[in-house]
């Protein structure tokens, strides 16, 4: 659709921000609600058709009936199990203990915790009560500022960390994406496939791993100004052992997400199934700690699901209205250059994430903006991996960085002025924008993993190769038994 | 740094200083409201977290307990022995799969209604903004059931005839055949019905109430 409705989708955008600020009502009931009210103005002014909105039903069967999602239940799951089980006290002490003779034993132990459990975790505001529980009482002795920029730091790794829930989720949107990209004029898939979750992952490994060494450097720095305050809590054998068990168990549960021998979902549910059989078998739980434990994963994955839903009408009766497609032919058409066109719509993205969620920024945000984005840098796996970074960005600048507001309001640190949280965090931010701009100006660094993931992963023989294009060719006839 | 940097800050410190309430700068975030009732000091000073939720009472979380426990264990372990059974026994990994989806619908049908009992959705909070004190409690119960209502309404009235035609043919499974498609298709008429009974109930129920206040 063009013409004086294509930009309705923007003030659905304006009318919903209104809203949610205005009222204070659950976002999901305001994005049903906007939707609505969008769909019945553009039946009446004939701008969409009756019909074509029957489609809500099956998208919303196709969100019941996607693999991935079944990942969000058991991310939800053990986050909370893990804010009520030893374990990541064990992880804490036990690294305070290793590292306790560089000087910074308890802020390379914070970072090491927020390192090993994020994966696990699944999100910013899991990984930010943990820590807030677990670390910050323990980071008393250290000043505050940089307790607090610690805390928001560590939060935020599990948005790069694979098999994190928004990894997941975020691999999941660019598969969209990459498809809707592929189908615009002034895109060229070429030779290339559509990207899934596990090239995501593969793309994130290298940026990720420098944010992760220059964190920890700067954890190191800050942490060793504080020496003679530093001291080691005593550390048993059994947490000892319990941590050493869960460093294996994580690390191997995420080289095997890496090298495909299992999908994030499954190393998910092993995670899960793990800590369940853990906690039964060592009693660590008493029946009415697990009764919480389950009803607060039943809720808090409704929030989530719920916000889908509404996510997944809402992003329904906009591009009904034709805004998708008004957007991308004005991004394709600006008169700037594709890098500087692509670094704006970056900057658009980390105002968004500034204020809302994750979960709202992958869920509508990027759904919208992603398409022109990839035609305009050109390769998929560059703009996923810079939209987690400025993702990651985003939540560490204060005032209203999710994580930055989280680790004040949760840590029960003492607060100190905007300024000094603002320059304890500085280093962080700064390394981040570094990294940012490296896999901006360098793509190259995104595919370091590619080549090597691809002969590890799905090795096909030309004799299958062979098979399947015979049987693709000629559906109709009975498939030939396997040469063993 | 330059004097414009300067002033930024300070209007930050100024909106966010650190021993007073948050200003309005600060709040402009949206949180889960959950997440205040369990962790969180309950004195108004946590930056920009709604009051914390009802108390839900132990029945309730007795019930979500037991919904959980049915749906929440077994897609764990379902989709845990997917991976054995791709890669050591090479089979029934996809009816795994499969068992697994329809357990996940039926969890997300439940999921979604049983957080907005805990009041556990995602909503901007922080400061009551002037419709924020027009939309009462009294109100509130009818903007959500003029919201959902008709998406709900329209849902059933779009996916009961599928599900009736579904269970009359015992859909099954695209990939590998496995009986108990059609149990989707209940998860989301069961969705539907939930969330719209949800919201009229509530409406019913804060309207009782609030004679009964006035009473």
């Amino acid at each position: 659709m063009s013409g004086p409705f294509a930009t309705a989708g923007l003030w659905m955008l304006v009318v919903l921000a209104v809203l949610i600020i205005g009222t204070g009502l659950p976002v999901w009931v305001l994005l049903i609600g906007t939707a609505s009210l969008f769909a019945a103005g553009g039946i009446l002014v004939g701008a969409m058709d009756w019909g074509v909105l029957n489609a809500i039903a099956s998208r919303t069967l196709g969100l019941l009936d996607q693999d991935l999602l079944q990942a969000l239940p058991l991310f939800v799951f053990i986050g909370v199990l893990l804010q009520r089980l030893p374990v990541a006290d064990a992880l804490f002490l036990s690294l305070a203990s290793v590292f306790g003779r560089t000087g910074a034993g308890t802020s390379i132990a914070a970072f090491g915790v927020g390192t090993l459990v994020a994966p696990m975790n699944g999100s910013v505001a899991s990984s930010s009560a943990l820590l807030a529980r677990l670390v910050a009482p323990r980071l008393g002795r250290i000043d505050a500022a940089a307790a607090t920029a610690l805390i928001s730091a560590s939060a935020t790794i599990g948005v790069v960390v694979p098999p994190s829930l928004v990894l997941i989720l975020l691999g999941d949107t660019m598969l969209r994406a990459h498809t809707e990209a592929s189908n615009l004029p002034d895109y060229v898939l070429g030779t290339t496939r559509i990207i899934n979750t596990q090239d995501v992952f593969h793309a994130a490994l290298l940026p990720a791993a420098t944010v992760l060494m220059l964190w920890l450097a700067v954890a190191w720095w800050q942490g060793r100004k504080f020496k003679s305050q530093q001291t080691a809590a005593p550390v048993s054998r059994f947490q000892l052992a319990l941590a050493l068990v869960v460093t294996c168990a994580t690390l191997a549960l995420f080289v095997g997400v890496f090298v495909g021998e299992i999908f994030a979902v499954e190393a998910a549910a092993t995670g899960g199934v793990l800590l369940v059989c853990a906690s039964v078998a060592t009693r660590a739980l008493k029946w009415t700690q697990w009764r919480s434990v389950l009803a607060d994963t039943l809720s808090l994955s409704g929030a989530l699901l719920a916000l889908l839903v509404g996510a997944t009408t809402f992003s329904l009766v906009f591009r009904l209205w034709g805004t998708d497609t008004w957007i991308t032919n004005t991004l394709l058409a600006s008169p700037l250059s594709p890098l500087v066109t692509s670094a704006l719509v970056l900057l658009l993205v980390a105002m968004c994430a500034w204020v809302l969620d994750a979960f709202e920024v992958i869920f509508v945000i990027i759904p919208i903006i992603a398409p022109p984005l990839i035609a305009r840098l050109g390769d998929a796996q560059q703009t996923a991996v810079l939209l987690l970074l400025v993702l990651q960005l985003s939540f560490l600048i204060p005032p209203m960085g999710y994580a930055v507001m989280m680790a004040r309001a949760k840590s029960g640190l003492v607060n100190t002025s905007m300024w000094s949280t603002l320059q304890a965090l500085l280093p962080y931010i700064a390394v981040q924008c570094a990294v940012t701009a490296m896999v901006f100006a360098m793509p190259w660094t995104v595919h370091q993993f590619d080549t090597a993931a691809e002969a590890i992963a799905a090795p096909i023989s030309a004799q299958d190769l062979e098979q399947q294009m015979r049987e693709m060719s000629n559906p109709g006839s009975p498939p030939e038994a396997k040469n063993p | 740094m330059s004097a414009r940097l300067k002033f930024v800050l300070a209007c930050c410190s100024a909106a966010w200083p650190c021993d007073k309430p948050p200003g309005p700068l600060a709040t402009t975030i949206l949180k889960p409201m959950e997440e205040n009732s369990s962790v969180l000091p309950t004195d108004g000073n946590a930056v920009g977290l709604r009051a914390p939720a009802p108390v839900n009472g132990q029945s309730r979380d007795r019930r979500k307990a037991s919904v959980a426990i049915a749906l929440v264990i077994p897609l764990a372990f379902l989709l845990f022995a997917q991976w054995p059974l791709r890669s050591w026994l090479a089979a029934y990994s996809r009816d795994a799969n499969n068992i697994a989806q329809i357990v996940f619908a039926l969890y997300a049908a439940v999921a979604i209604t049983a957080a907005s009992r805990s009041k556990a959705h995602l909503a901007f909070v922080g400061y009551r903004t002037l419709v924020q004190r027009k939309v009462t409690v009294v109100w509130r119960p009818w903007v959500r059931l003029v919201c959902v209502g008709p998406w709900a309404a329209f849902m059933l009235w779009t996916a009961l005839p599928q599900m009736v035609e579904s269970i009359r043919v015992m859909e099954k499974f695209g990939e590998g055949y496995t009986p108990g498609y059609f149990l989707m298709r209940v998860a989301l008429v069961v969705l539907a019905v939930l969330v719209f009974v949800n919201a009229a109930g509530d409406v019913y129920f804060e309207t009782r109430r609030h004679r009964q206040s006035k009473a």
